[in-house]
């Protein structure tokens, strides 16, 4: 196989050669993850070499016609926590895309996304493993003030596609925009359809099955601007479907399912405003239907992330919340349809030369979250809900933050970050327990001759509940614009019963121009790794980690 | 274990064996307010762009805009610099970029990358990650940010001025 791989490459590049003289352009880039696992949770890791390694290549024909390939080598195996369809080398995704004059047809692994990527989205995020393109046809038309699309295919799964098939189409129309007085309006409508047929044996009672192959989300948006100020609503309406548990589709639990998203918020100099209220119920649809529920939840085809602030350091990153978009009755105390909450957002620019802002001036940002189950009536004999429209049930998780960024000098800066957080393991993670906690972190910037610079950063987690008090620190001194080296560690020093469990790293990385390579050791925390709101679970581990990425 | 170093090789020959991307493509992208327009708009034409890939979670990517922000005004007194900061926020925080840019009194411009087809049009897999154009041609790209790092883009513009 790898050998067609090799006479590909070649004559793409010899084409490229012969055609130099036109527009043509051969280009691409390299990724490659690699760790030697030395510890680990799982014992077919432990002394195991694993990496995950991404070669991507765009030609460009001319201006219309360009293509793109990615080749993917899980060798000699997986990193842990990704998918058992992620294997050995294979060709991943390929697409060839045509574009003139405002109209665009794409054949093969198609990327897209319809308005926020609520009723659709295709995306790849590596560090999840995820990427669920679709590999079919798309045709796109686009003028001044009308975007269509049209789409359909099977979604990819690791190096197979889906059983279902996707359809889709988006229109997004400019009512009006004008730049004289700032002001637009647009509105949106999309229609996404998933045709799967089920093999008996998946459903529950094992007698046919009450709804339709076919499940369809009807979607209608509008967003408007006014100068500062904005607003934004996204409906969406599910079609009956059967909802999957213990395994199982079952067809005496069919369900139809909604969305509702709400955006408002003040834009002005020196200051910005943001309220977003969403409401999922039912919202789970993928190209293979048994993907709820499932650990990697591959084939996902709308984008229904957490709506709370991602943060970057080590000790507010325990305990994140992960959207509950999915109806899940595990037990008759333990019941869920969605979820409906909110979040706030505000930043301020405190001005250079007043009294708190100082010579240089500081920004001060807030955030305000707060996620609930949907209350109604819950019946787990026979399963069943009846959930009412704004009403909030248990809570899932709230956070409230204040990031402070301030320039004492030319050469020192900081970062102080307060978080408080709820969080209910309960109803989150289907485990037992709710958890309080305050994470205080200062983060330290000093620039120093000769292009070095260090930063230095500290960090505390107080919690009387789970798993107690945590401390953390972290150091990086850049040698130069290049070449850097760090060491951090985090401490759970209360933690009797674990016998205060410390996960550290220590790291080199260089970096010129578009490559970059870096080198770490240590000890990684298992538990929930999230990125943009999704989440897969990783086994903690000690070893030595590479990485290599390079753009050519 | 033949099979990776087939593997390797064939990312070791290319490396050596085909161009490197030379402009950057026409792609759409929006405004923050929810406008449609295609890259080569925003670009520089007669002057050089700082095309710069970030998102509001990202502390480095922030560090970078800010410094740059600092220094926006004198680099403009004696080149034709257009900073281009690029947002790859997708839904989860994407409501967060324009109060985020107006809380920041950020004076270049913003645009956004939702499903981050501009980014991977360019071969970008991590940010921060800044390109230099003049016009439409691509001058130099980094990975990355280090504290002061952004008066040495002011260095590749002026260098290549004198070119």
């Amino acid at each position: 196989m790898l050998k067609n791989y090799l006479l590909v490459l070649t004559a793409l590049i010899m084409i490229n050669k012969n055609h130099s003289q036109n527009q043509s352009n051969f280009y691409g880039s390299f990724e490659s993850n690699g760790i030697y696992y030395q510890e680990n949770e799982q014992e077919n890791y432990a002394n195991e070499f694993a990496s995950n390694n991404y070669l991507n290549l765009k030609y460009l024909f001319n201006s219309s016609w360009n293509f793109e390939a990615q080749i993917e080598s899980y060798s000699p195996m997986r990193l842990q926590g990704y998918s058992d369809s992620f294997e050995k080398t294979h060709l991943s995704t390929l697409s060839i895309n045509y574009k003139k004059k405002g109209f665009g047809l794409t054949f093969g692994s198609i990327y897209e996304q319809f308005g926020s990527g609520l009723a659709l989205r295709t995306w790849e995020d590596r560090q999840l493993g995820i990427n669920n393109s679709i590999w079919g046809i798309r045709s796109t038309f686009e003028n001044k003030n009308i975007n269509l699309k049209l789409i359909g295919g099977w979604q990819k799964k690791g190096s197979q596609i889906s059983v279902g098939k996707v359809i889709g189409l988006d229109s997004e129309i400019t009512v009006f925009n004008s730049s004289e007085i700032y002001q637009n309006l647009m509105l949106g409508f999309s229609y996404v359809g998933r045709f799967e047929n089920l093999a008996f044996p998946a459903i529950y009672p094992p007698v046919g099955y009450e709804f339709n192959d076919l499940t369809s989300l009807f979607s209608a948006r509008i967003d408007y601007v006014k100068n500062d100020f904005y607003f934004g609503y996204e409906q969406i309406l599910k079609s009956e479907d059967g909802i999957t548990q213990f395994g199982l589709i079952l067809n005496d639990f069919v369900k139809k399912g909604s969305a509702h998203i709400m955006n408002l918020g003040v834009a002005k100099s020196g200051f910005g405003f943001d309220f977003t209220f969403r409401r999922l119920e039912n919202m789970g649809f993928f190209g293979d239907r048994f993907e709820q529920g499932e650990l990697f939840g591959e084939t996902t085809i709308n984008y229904l992330p957490a709506l709370t602030k991602q943060h970057d350091y080590l000790l507010t990153n325990i305990n994140i919340y992960e959207s509950q978009p999915y109806v899940s009755f595990p037990d008759p105390s333990l019941m869920k349809a969605g979820e409906i909450g909110f979040q706030i957002d505000l930043y301020y620019d405190i001005k250079k030369g007043s009294v708190f802002g100082g010579k240089y001036g500081s920004n001060l940002s807030l955030n305000f979250s707060s996620w609930y189950n949907l209350d109604g009536e819950y019946s787990y004999n026979p399963l069943d809900y009846n959930s009412d429209f704004l009403a909030f049930g248990q809570k899932y998780f709230s956070e409230q933050s204040v990031e402070l960024r301030k320039k004492w000098s030319e050469n020192f800066s900081n970062i102080f970050l307060f978080v408080n957080k709820f969080y209910n393991k309960r109803y989150i993670e289907e485990k037992f327990g709710e958890v309080n906690s305050q994470i205080i972190v200062v983060d330290n910037t000093i620039k120093l001759k000769n292009k070095r610079s260090l930063r230095f950063e500290l960090q505390h987690l107080f919690n009387k509940d789970d798993k107690k008090n945590w401390y953390g620190y972290g150091l990086e001194y850049n040698f130069n614009y290049n070449f850097s080296a760090y060491y951090n560690n985090i401490v759970n020093y209360q933690n009797i019963e674990d016998d205060k469990p410390s996960y550290y790293s220590f790291g080199t990385s260089y970096t010129k121009n578009s490559s970059r390579f870096s080198l770490s050791y240590g000890k990684q925390r298992g538990g929930l790794l999230c990125y943009g709101g999704i989440c897969r679970y990783v086994p903690e581990f000690k070893g030595l980690s590479f990485s290599i990425n390079t753009s050519f | 274990m033949l099979k990776k170093i087939k593997f390797f090789s064939v990312v070791f020959m290319l490396h050596f064996c085909i161009n490197a991307q030379e402009n950057v493509p026409n792609i759409a992208l929006k405004t923050i307010s929810g406008s449609s327009l295609q890259s080569s708009e925003i670009l520089n034409n007669d002057g050089f762009s700082i095309i710069s890939f970030w998102a509001t979670w990202c502390i480095p990517c922030i560090n970078e805009l800010d410094a740059i922000n600092e220094l926006y005004d004198s680099w403009n007194e004696n080149h034709n610099i257009k900073v281009l900061a690029i947002s790859t926020d997708d839904a989860r925080s994407k409501k967060r970029v324009r109060p985020m840019v107006s809380g920041k009194n950020w004076s270049f411009e913003v645009y956004s990358d939702t499903n981050q087809e501009f980014k991977r049009s360019l071969n970008v897999s991590g940010i921060p990650h800044t390109i230099v154009a003049y016009g439409s041609k691509i001058i130099h790209r980094r990975i990355g940010y280090s504290p002061g790092e952004e008066v040495d883009l002011f260095k590749i513009i002026s260098n290549y001025n004198q070119e």
